[in-house]
């Protein structure tokens, strides 16, 4: 059977805690990375948060694309540019309005689209448009969300897994701003929205691979018999072509966003904000499996109950002279041949061959 | 259940559809931010006020420009932008409608006042063929509370209206009280009082049998204990605050030269906590408790309404241009398209059902959508499409959630009629917790923030509640008829499954 067969019947033997080992390694260079980039380069900050300068020309017969263009010529195809009662012309930057070189170009550049002279382009310096309040609000916001959603998570999960869903979002958060720091895109409120879009999605993506581990850790087959991190093993592999398909259809339209958007039409404003969704909404649902399963998975194991499991496990591996490995894969997986039945096991039947999870009795229903 | 289910299905699609009809023959359209339509923009330009003692400071209009922000945020949750441009207030604000409602809301510069009401007077008219003699307003006797007793033995009827320069704090003055139309329909005698808008710490309207205005006031002696002091003169109507027509002592807000209200004090003792009522409408009490809050500007500025002043209201274009707006579209329609292939390759029947379902959950959250910019301002920019673009992805994962389970059940052995309730109830409680976690998102979000954080946080809310709804009113339903089909049940491959036997058999082929 082929592998994506196997996906599309969720019967993939990945080995997720192997594949842990490697993904921490990459997702903890990541956010060093993006660390550094945040401490060294900073976000750029765009004109609604920092000011910068207004240009206003009359300029009746001019169209958009026309300002856009020329303005592409000095630099500032970003530039937010708006017809004022008709005929005006208004272009606001992000440029220090004492750098007099850099606007005496762009007001050079607006004389000639407009064809006037230079003294009838007029500029101004112009104030952020982002209240320091909103920032304030939106962060003391954040925190309350936080707590509340931890507590939320503790009462129908349990504290383990509200920990490391906020370790997940956590982490997805700084790669997305450092790629955001790393390669200097412009900071607007429209992502900061994409930003909470992706902490939004990223908590959720985590909420329903929880929640499946969950459902796997009350079967019946498995209590006792594998420890935690085989368990959550087992619910990962179930859930991987779910967490795919999901992403192929939430990465579907932002990735036509970004292609149509940017390389078809040239539309500027679309790319950068794309860009920053494609890349939240894949950290969001790798985060889910590679940073929220094994956070969690490593506290389970702390538990006590778990560990006395786990050793109860190997205890009984070595009397049989198998490593621990082999009981695990015998508990949960189907790969491995059976053990020969032993005086302190009862005879099982073979498990559901490809599944990890013998079916549950079937249960008469009423019609 | 084959009933139940049928009823459940009409009564959720023609509800959808019911609702988008009203919606479009009612004409409500979504609002679209100024980035995507443009809007109107207010020019406030600065009184050049030469008695002035400090010049104006960029600080001064920076502070200005915060609390005008925070009157609109006020007003609903229209993304404006303010900005001070050079030595100017440039706001701007999305839909033209509101041309004249932004320019109430922004114009109100002055300081906000409360002083004790001497005496109602008559709308006086001018063209009196009796000449009334003049009467010229004392200079008040103040005490050291900044109070002074009402001016005895001069013609009240006679006084005129105080002009703005006499409108000052420590004296008394004659200033009317407007209706909607801007038309004087009492004016009132005004005593001295040093109480202004800065003692007051919040203010909110709320329904008590009728709408009033609930207004706190800071502590100690700029606040709470200043309007004690003046309370306790207008409860006992003492000549500082003689009483009036309900035979108690009135106080009067005064905002840009208009009594906005004259409310009786009835208790001598607020200890900082006021109600203001009047029979308000529940507009009047939310203008109100808006003008109380953020009543002060630091600086006035000219009239825009006034042809001769430098401020001035203008219509502004889009700041994203025609182009980004039309290729996000065709991305959003391609995108959708891409997503319908993939669902139906993936899960057939069940698939084209998923697309169904997000079909109802869209129409029902563009109805709510138009519906708050109609009613609430709520403004549609870039960052609110394209989350609801995100949406839509969130909003097909419930149907994958179940969908998997599905495919697990069967392949555990399950029959797939049996399979199709009970995976759903189990997949639904997946999905319940999940969209829960989103809606507190959204709840504190939109409780705790501010301008587009805001917007964003109703939408989060609405997309997670539609989402739930869709799912169980529309495809529970769905799901429920197909297992009625005998030929469905005996062909999974229709619904993207695997038969039993394949899914029996499946893994003893080597791998």
């Amino acid at each position: 059977m082929s592998r994506l067969q196997r996906l599309w019947r969720n019967q993939t033997q990945v080995d997720f805690p192997e594949l842990w080992k490697t993904t921490l390694k990459v997702s903890a260079a990541l956010i060093l990375i993006s660390a550094i980039a945040l401490l060294v380069r900073g976000v750029n900050l765009g004109i609604e948060f920092e000011g910068g300068t207004v240009w206003e020309a009359s300029a009746p017969d001019v169209s958009t694309a026309d300002v856009r263009d020329a303005l592409r010529g000095v630099g500032q195809a970003d530039a937010k540019i708006q017809f004022v009662g008709g005929d005006v012309l208004r272009v606001r930057a992000e440029l220090d309005a004492t750098d007099a070189s850099s606007v005496a170009e762009v007001s050079m550049a607006l004389a000639n689209l407009t064809g006037q002279s230079l003294d009838d382009i007029s500029f101004n310096s112009i104030s952020a448009s982002w209240g320091s309040e909103i920032t304030s609000k939106a962060i003391r916001a954040l925190i309350v969300f936080f707590i509340v959603v931890a507590i939320y998570i503790t009462l129908t999960l349990e504290w383990r897994m509200a920990l490391a869903a906020l370790v997940a979002v956590a982490h997805d958060i700084v790669i997305t701003v450092g790629i955001y720091a790393l390669f200097q895109f412009e900071v607007t409120p429209a992502t900061v929205i994409a930003f909470l879009t992706i902490m939004g999605y990223s908590l959720y993506d985590t909420l329903v691979v929880f929640d499946k581990n969950r459902d796997y850790q009350r079967r019946s087959a498995l209590v006792g018999r594998a420890t935690y991190t085989r368990i959550m093993n087992s619910a990962l592999n179930t859930v991987l072509l779910r967490s795919v398909n999901t992403t192929i259809t939430s990465v579907l339209p932002v990735l036509s966003m970004l292609v149509i958007g940017t390389l078809v039409l040239g539309a500027v404003t679309l790319a950068e904000f794309a860009v920053a969704l494609l890349i939240g909404l894949l950290v969001g649902t790798y985060s889910s499996l590679f940073v929220a399963a094994p956070a969690a998975a490593w506290m389970k194991e702390r538990q006590p109950e778990f560990v006395e499991q786990r050793e109860r496990l190997e205890a009984r591996a070595q009397s049989r002279g198998a490593t621990v490995q082999d009981v695990e894969e015998v508990a949960v997986g189907p790969s491995s041949p059976a053990p020969a039945p032993s005086a302190d096991r009862p005879t099982r039947r073979p498990s559901q061959p490809g599944t990890a999870i013998p079916p549950r009795p079937r249960k008469r229903k009423r019609r | 259940m084959s009933r139940r289910s049928l009823v459940s299905l009409v009564l959720i699609v023609a509800a959808a559809a019911g609702l988008l009809a009203a919606s479009l023959v009612v004409g409500n359209r979504p609002l679209l931010g100024l980035d995507l339509k443009g809007g109107v923009e207010v020019v406030l330009v600065p009184v050049d006020d030469p008695d002035r003692p400090v010049a104006i400071t960029e600080g001064d209009l920076d502070t200005a420009v915060d609390i005008i922000r925070d009157r609109i945020d006020g007003l609903g949750v229209a993304e404006p932008d303010v900005t001070r441009q050079g030595g100017r207030v440039v706001v701007q604000l999305p839909g033209i409608s509101d041309q004249q409602r932004a320019i109430d809301v922004v114009g109100q510069t002055a300081e906000l006042r409360f002083r004790p009401v001497c005496a109602e007077l008559p709308v006086v008219t001018f063209d009196s063929e009796v000449e009334l003699p003049q009467t010229e307003l004392p200079d008040p006797d103040l005490d050291d509370r900044g109070l002074a007793p009402c001016p005895s033995g001069i013609d009240y009827i006679s006084l005129d209206t105080s002009t703005p320069a006499e409108d000052v704090l420590e004296r008394f003055v004659v200033l009317p009280e407007r209706d909607d139309n801007g038309e004087v329909v009492t004016r009132y005698l005004l005593g001295p009082s040093t109480l202004t808008g800065a003692g007051l710490s919040s203010a909110d309207s709320s329904f008590r049998g009728e709408f009033v205005v609930d207004a706190t006031f800071k502590g100690g002696d700029q606040g709470a204990d200043k309007f004690d002091e003046i309370a306790v003169e207008c409860y006992s109507g003492t000549p500082y605050c003689p009483p009036g027509v309900a035979g108690l002592g009135q106080l009067a807000v005064v905002v840009d030269g208009s009594v906005q209200s004259a409310p009786s004090v009835q208790s001598p003792n607020f200890d900082g906590r006021v109600v203001i009522s009047g029979n308000f409408s529940e507009q009047e009490a939310d203008d109100l408790a808006l003008v109380l809050r953020y009543g002060a500007l630091p600086i006035e500025f000219q009239d825009p309404t006034d042809p001769q002043s430098d401020s001035t209201s203008r219509a502004v274009s889009a700041t994203i241009g025609g182009d980004s707006l039309r290729a996000g579209i065709i991305a959003g329609i391609v995108g959708l398209a891409l997503v319908f292939l993939y669902m139906v390759g993936m899960y057939r029947l069940l698939g084209l059902v998923a697309m169904l379902s997000l079909g109802v959950s869209a129409t029902l959250l563009w109805v709510i959508v138009a519906w708050l910019g109609e009613t609430q301002d709520l403004a549609l920019t870039l960052a609110g499409v394209t989350g609801l673009i995100v949406a839509i992805g969130v909003s097909l994962d419930s149907n994958v959630v179940y969908f998997e389970h599905l495919k697990e059940d069967v392949a555990t052995g399950r029959m797939l009629r049996s399979s199709l309730e009970q995976s759903f109830l189990a997949a639904f409680r997946t999905i319940f917790r999940a969209n829960f976690a989103s809606l507190i998102a959204a709840v504190i979000l939109y409780w705790l923030s501010a301008g587009s954080v805001r917007g964003f946080a109703l939408m989060l809310g609405l997309a997670s509640v539609l989402d739930l709804v869709a799912t169980y009113f529309f495809l529970r339903p769905c799901a429920q008829l197909m297992a009625r089909s005998p030929s469905l049940m005996a062909h999974p491959h229709r619904l993207g499954l695997p038969t039993r036997e394949e899914a029996m058999s499946a893994g003893v082929e080597p791998s």
